[in-house]
Protein backbone atom coordinates (compact mmCIF):
# COMPACT_ATOMS: atom_id res chain seq x y z
CA UNK A 1 0.00 0.00 0.00
CA UNK A 2 2.80 2.78 1.38
CA UNK A 3 4.34 1.07 -2.05
CA UNK A 4 1.59 2.12 -4.20
CA UNK A 5 0.91 5.63 -3.04
CA UNK A 6 4.63 6.36 -3.67
CA UNK A 7 3.67 5.96 -7.80
CA UNK A 8 1.98 8.03 -9.61
CA UNK A 9 1.63 8.47 -13.79
CA UNK A 10 3.78 11.85 -14.79
CA UNK A 11 0.94 13.07 -16.85
CA UNK A 12 -1.03 14.40 -13.54
CA UNK A 13 2.20 15.77 -11.96
CA UNK A 14 1.46 19.34 -13.98
CA UNK A 15 -2.02 19.58 -12.60
CA UNK A 16 -1.82 18.32 -9.33
CA UNK A 17 1.73 20.63 -8.98
CA UNK A 18 -1.21 23.57 -9.83
CA UNK A 19 -3.88 22.11 -7.56
CA UNK A 20 -1.20 22.48 -4.22
CA UNK A 21 0.32 25.43 -5.32
CA UNK A 22 -3.41 27.39 -5.68
CA UNK A 23 -4.66 25.79 -2.42
CA UNK A 24 -1.73 26.97 -1.08
CA UNK A 25 -1.80 30.43 -2.10
CA UNK A 26 -5.69 30.44 -1.40
CA UNK A 27 -5.16 29.11 2.21
CA UNK A 28 -2.43 31.56 2.52
CA UNK A 29 -3.86 34.41 1.65
CA UNK A 30 -7.37 33.33 3.90
CA UNK A 31 -5.43 33.30 6.84
CA UNK A 32 -3.08 36.67 6.09
CA UNK A 33 -6.89 38.11 5.13
CA UNK A 34 -8.43 36.91 8.87
CA UNK A 35 -5.48 38.39 10.62
CA UNK A 36 -5.13 41.66 9.31
CA UNK A 37 -8.92 42.02 9.55
CA UNK A 38 -9.10 40.97 13.29
CA UNK A 39 -6.61 42.96 13.73
CA UNK A 40 -8.31 46.35 12.25
CA UNK A 41 -11.05 45.54 14.12
CA UNK A 42 -9.20 45.61 17.69
CA UNK A 43 -6.71 48.73 16.10
CA UNK A 44 -8.81 50.42 13.57
CA UNK A 45 -6.37 50.39 11.09
CA UNK A 46 -7.70 51.41 7.18
CA UNK A 47 -4.84 49.87 5.12
CA UNK A 48 -5.75 46.14 6.93
CA UNK A 49 -9.16 46.18 5.92
CA UNK A 50 -7.78 47.26 2.15
CA UNK A 51 -5.37 44.20 2.69
CA UNK A 52 -8.08 41.60 3.61
CA UNK A 53 -10.20 43.19 0.23
CA UNK A 54 -7.58 42.64 -2.13
CA UNK A 55 -6.41 39.91 -1.01
CA UNK A 56 -9.60 38.38 -1.22
CA UNK A 57 -10.08 39.58 -4.68
CA UNK A 58 -6.57 39.36 -6.17
CA UNK A 59 -5.39 36.53 -4.62
CA UNK A 60 -8.13 34.25 -2.95
CA UNK A 61 -10.86 33.80 -5.53
CA UNK A 62 -7.88 33.64 -8.70
CA UNK A 63 -6.57 30.91 -6.36
CA UNK A 64 -9.49 29.26 -5.91
CA UNK A 65 -10.52 29.24 -9.70
CA UNK A 66 -7.16 27.90 -10.78
CA UNK A 67 -7.65 25.37 -7.40
CA UNK A 68 -11.28 24.37 -8.86
CA UNK A 69 -10.18 24.34 -12.57
CA UNK A 70 -6.94 21.60 -11.97
CA UNK A 71 -8.79 19.15 -9.59
CA UNK A 72 -10.92 18.80 -12.51
CA UNK A 73 -8.62 18.47 -14.67
CA UNK A 74 -6.95 15.69 -12.12
CA UNK A 75 -10.17 13.79 -12.30
CA UNK A 76 -10.20 13.91 -15.72
CA UNK A 77 -6.58 12.31 -15.48
CA UNK A 78 -7.50 10.06 -13.35
CA UNK A 79 -10.58 8.74 -14.83
CA UNK A 80 -12.61 10.18 -11.79
CA UNK A 81 -15.10 12.51 -13.38
CA UNK A 82 -17.74 9.48 -14.54
CA UNK A 83 -18.34 8.22 -11.24
CA UNK A 84 -16.32 9.87 -8.35
CA UNK A 85 -15.72 8.47 -5.35
CA UNK A 86 -16.91 10.23 -2.00
CA UNK A 87 -13.63 11.86 -1.30
CA UNK A 88 -13.86 13.66 -4.66
CA UNK A 89 -17.35 14.49 -4.13
CA UNK A 90 -16.55 15.91 -0.58
CA UNK A 91 -13.67 18.06 -2.20
CA UNK A 92 -16.17 18.97 -4.68
CA UNK A 93 -18.64 20.26 -2.13
CA UNK A 94 -16.39 22.02 0.07
CA UNK A 95 -14.80 24.35 -2.67
CA UNK A 96 -18.43 24.91 -4.17
CA UNK A 97 -19.61 26.25 -0.46
CA UNK A 98 -16.21 27.71 0.17
CA UNK A 99 -16.32 29.79 -2.44
CA UNK A 100 -19.98 31.04 -1.56
CA UNK A 101 -17.97 31.97 1.55
CA UNK A 102 -15.18 33.90 -0.75
CA UNK A 103 -17.79 35.98 -2.53
CA UNK A 104 -19.67 37.17 0.56
CA UNK A 105 -16.21 37.97 2.50
CA UNK A 106 -15.03 39.28 -0.92
CA UNK A 107 -18.21 41.65 -0.91
CA UNK A 108 -18.26 42.27 2.89
CA UNK A 109 -14.54 43.22 2.89
CA UNK A 110 -15.01 45.52 -0.24
CA UNK A 111 -17.79 47.59 1.66
CA UNK A 112 -15.96 47.66 4.98
CA UNK A 113 -12.85 49.30 2.63
CA UNK A 114 -15.12 51.57 1.09
CA UNK A 115 -16.25 52.69 4.49
CA UNK A 116 -13.14 52.68 6.10
CA UNK A 117 -11.78 54.58 3.81
CA UNK A 118 -14.69 57.70 4.43
CA UNK A 119 -13.87 57.58 7.97
CA UNK A 120 -9.94 58.12 6.65
CA UNK A 121 -10.97 60.90 4.79
CA UNK A 122 -13.16 62.73 6.99
CA UNK A 123 -10.65 62.29 10.06
CA UNK A 124 -11.78 59.61 11.32
CA UNK A 125 -15.10 61.58 13.13
CA UNK A 126 -16.96 57.88 12.92
CA UNK A 127 -14.66 55.95 15.35
CA UNK A 128 -11.85 53.49 15.40
CA UNK A 129 -15.06 50.59 14.56
CA UNK A 130 -15.51 52.64 11.16
CA UNK A 131 -11.95 53.18 10.11
CA UNK A 132 -11.01 49.30 11.59
CA UNK A 133 -13.82 47.66 9.27
CA UNK A 134 -16.68 47.36 12.15
CA UNK A 135 -19.12 45.08 12.11
CA UNK A 136 -18.51 43.50 8.58
CA UNK A 137 -14.73 43.14 9.31
CA UNK A 138 -15.87 40.80 11.68
CA UNK A 139 -17.66 39.44 9.63
CA UNK A 140 -15.50 38.33 6.99
CA UNK A 141 -13.12 37.18 9.50
CA UNK A 142 -15.96 34.60 10.83
CA UNK A 143 -16.52 33.57 6.77
CA UNK A 144 -13.02 33.31 6.18
CA UNK A 145 -12.42 31.30 9.28
CA UNK A 146 -15.08 28.76 8.42
CA UNK A 147 -13.44 28.93 4.93
CA UNK A 148 -10.06 27.85 6.70
CA UNK A 149 -11.77 25.34 8.63
CA UNK A 150 -13.46 23.90 5.29
CA UNK A 151 -9.87 23.89 3.30
CA UNK A 152 -8.43 21.37 6.67
CA UNK A 153 -10.97 18.89 6.79
CA UNK A 154 -10.67 18.96 2.20
CA UNK A 155 -6.61 18.72 3.08
CA UNK A 156 -7.46 15.59 5.15
CA UNK A 157 -9.43 14.11 2.62
CA UNK A 158 -7.34 14.65 -0.24
CA UNK A 159 -4.55 13.06 1.64
CA UNK A 160 -6.23 10.32 2.94
CA UNK A 161 -8.40 9.64 0.59
CA UNK A 162 -11.25 7.54 2.52
CA UNK A 163 -13.24 5.57 0.40
CA UNK B 1 -0.44 5.82 9.79
CA UNK B 2 0.66 6.35 6.28
CA UNK B 3 -2.40 8.97 5.55
CA UNK B 4 -1.96 10.64 8.72
CA UNK B 5 1.75 11.10 7.95
CA UNK B 6 0.99 12.64 4.40
CA UNK B 7 -2.12 14.55 6.27
CA UNK B 8 0.07 15.99 8.79
CA UNK B 9 3.13 16.75 6.40
CA UNK B 10 0.71 18.55 3.46
CA UNK B 11 -0.64 20.50 6.84
CA UNK B 12 2.63 21.55 7.78
CA UNK B 13 3.48 22.54 4.01
CA UNK B 14 0.55 24.76 4.31
CA UNK B 15 1.64 26.80 7.35
CA UNK B 16 4.78 27.62 5.20
CA UNK B 17 2.89 28.55 2.36
CA UNK B 18 0.74 31.02 5.09
CA UNK B 19 4.27 32.50 5.51
CA UNK B 20 5.30 32.85 2.19
CA UNK B 21 2.26 34.36 0.95
CA UNK B 22 2.39 37.19 4.24
CA UNK B 23 5.54 38.38 3.38
CA UNK B 24 4.87 38.22 -0.32
CA UNK B 25 2.17 41.01 0.30
CA UNK B 26 4.91 42.63 2.25
CA UNK B 27 7.62 42.66 -0.53
CA UNK B 28 5.11 43.82 -2.47
CA UNK B 29 3.90 46.65 -0.07
CA UNK B 30 1.26 45.75 1.51
CA UNK B 31 0.22 47.66 5.24
CA UNK B 32 0.13 43.55 6.79
CA UNK B 33 0.48 45.24 10.95
CA UNK B 34 2.91 43.03 13.43
CA UNK B 35 0.19 40.60 14.41
CA UNK B 36 -0.13 39.10 10.56
CA UNK B 37 3.93 38.91 10.56
CA UNK B 38 3.65 37.32 13.83
CA UNK B 39 1.51 34.99 12.77
CA UNK B 40 3.53 34.15 9.41
CA UNK B 41 6.78 33.51 11.74
CA UNK B 42 5.06 31.00 13.99
CA UNK B 43 3.58 29.23 10.80
CA UNK B 44 7.25 29.27 9.17
CA UNK B 45 8.75 27.94 12.71
CA UNK B 46 5.87 24.56 13.00
CA UNK B 47 5.91 24.42 9.36
CA UNK B 48 9.41 24.34 8.70
CA UNK B 49 10.54 21.96 11.36
CA UNK B 50 7.19 19.83 10.48
CA UNK B 51 7.40 19.34 6.86
CA UNK B 52 11.12 18.28 7.68
CA UNK B 53 10.52 15.84 10.61
CA UNK B 54 7.28 14.60 8.77
CA UNK B 55 8.72 14.65 5.43
CA UNK B 56 12.04 11.82 6.70
CA UNK B 57 9.45 10.24 8.88
CA UNK B 58 7.44 9.13 5.25
CA UNK B 59 10.86 8.24 3.94
CA UNK B 60 11.80 6.13 6.06
CA UNK B 61 8.18 4.58 5.92
CA UNK B 62 7.58 4.10 2.12
CA UNK B 63 8.75 1.49 0.55
CA UNK B 64 10.20 2.71 -2.12
CA UNK B 65 11.85 5.90 -0.81
CA UNK B 66 15.11 6.09 1.30
CA UNK B 67 16.19 9.30 3.05
CA UNK B 68 19.24 9.30 0.64
CA UNK B 69 17.25 9.87 -2.90
CA UNK B 70 18.49 12.48 -4.88
CA UNK B 71 15.01 14.03 -4.72
CA UNK B 72 14.71 14.29 -1.02
CA UNK B 73 18.28 14.76 -0.33
CA UNK B 74 17.99 18.11 -2.52
CA UNK B 75 14.14 18.89 -1.02
CA UNK B 76 16.58 18.80 2.38
CA UNK B 77 19.20 21.67 0.77
CA UNK B 78 16.00 23.77 -0.64
CA UNK B 79 14.21 23.27 2.83
CA UNK B 80 17.81 24.55 4.37
CA UNK B 81 17.97 27.26 1.43
CA UNK B 82 14.47 28.33 2.91
CA UNK B 83 14.83 28.40 6.60
CA UNK B 84 18.40 30.40 6.31
CA UNK B 85 17.05 32.77 3.76
CA UNK B 86 13.86 32.66 5.81
CA UNK B 87 15.58 33.67 8.92
CA UNK B 88 17.17 36.60 7.07
CA UNK B 89 14.01 38.54 5.95
CA UNK B 90 12.42 38.06 9.35
CA UNK B 91 15.70 39.58 11.23
CA UNK B 92 15.98 42.26 8.41
CA UNK B 93 11.96 43.04 8.77
CA UNK B 94 12.67 42.85 12.27
CA UNK B 95 15.20 45.85 11.75
CA UNK B 96 12.95 48.01 9.19
CA UNK B 97 15.22 47.44 6.26
CA UNK B 98 13.46 46.03 2.97
CA UNK B 99 13.75 42.42 2.98
CA UNK B 100 12.10 41.69 -0.86
CA UNK B 101 15.47 40.44 -2.64
CA UNK B 102 16.04 37.81 0.46
CA UNK B 103 12.31 36.77 0.83
CA UNK B 104 12.05 36.28 -3.01
CA UNK B 105 14.72 33.63 -3.23
CA UNK B 106 12.57 31.93 -0.06
CA UNK B 107 9.76 31.87 -1.81
CA UNK B 108 11.62 30.19 -4.85
CA UNK B 109 12.99 27.59 -2.45
CA UNK B 110 9.49 27.14 -1.27
CA UNK B 111 8.28 26.43 -4.69
CA UNK B 112 11.25 24.23 -5.65
CA UNK B 113 10.27 22.14 -2.80
CA UNK B 114 6.94 22.02 -4.21
CA UNK B 115 8.20 21.37 -7.61
CA UNK B 116 10.30 17.88 -5.95
CA UNK B 117 7.60 17.13 -3.86
CA UNK B 118 5.22 16.33 -7.04
CA UNK B 119 7.17 15.16 -9.74
CA UNK B 120 10.07 13.01 -7.67
CA UNK B 121 12.47 13.15 -10.13
CA UNK B 122 14.54 9.88 -10.00
CA UNK B 123 12.07 8.11 -7.80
Amino acid sequence: MTLFAAIRPDEWNLPLFLHVLAAMVLVGTLVLVAVSLAGASQGGSVGAVRLGFRGLLLAALPSWIVMRVTAEWLASEENLDEDPPGWVDAGYMISETTLLLLIAATVCAGVAARRAGRVEAGGGGTGRAGAGGGGLGRAVVVLVGIALVAYVVAIWLMATKPS
Amino acid sequence: MYDWLLFLHLLAAFLIAVTAVTYSAVALGAATGRPAIRVADACWNVGGIGTLVLGIWLAIYVEGYEVWDGWILGAIVLWLVATGTGERARTELAAGRGAAAVHWVRTLAVLGLLVLMVWKPGA
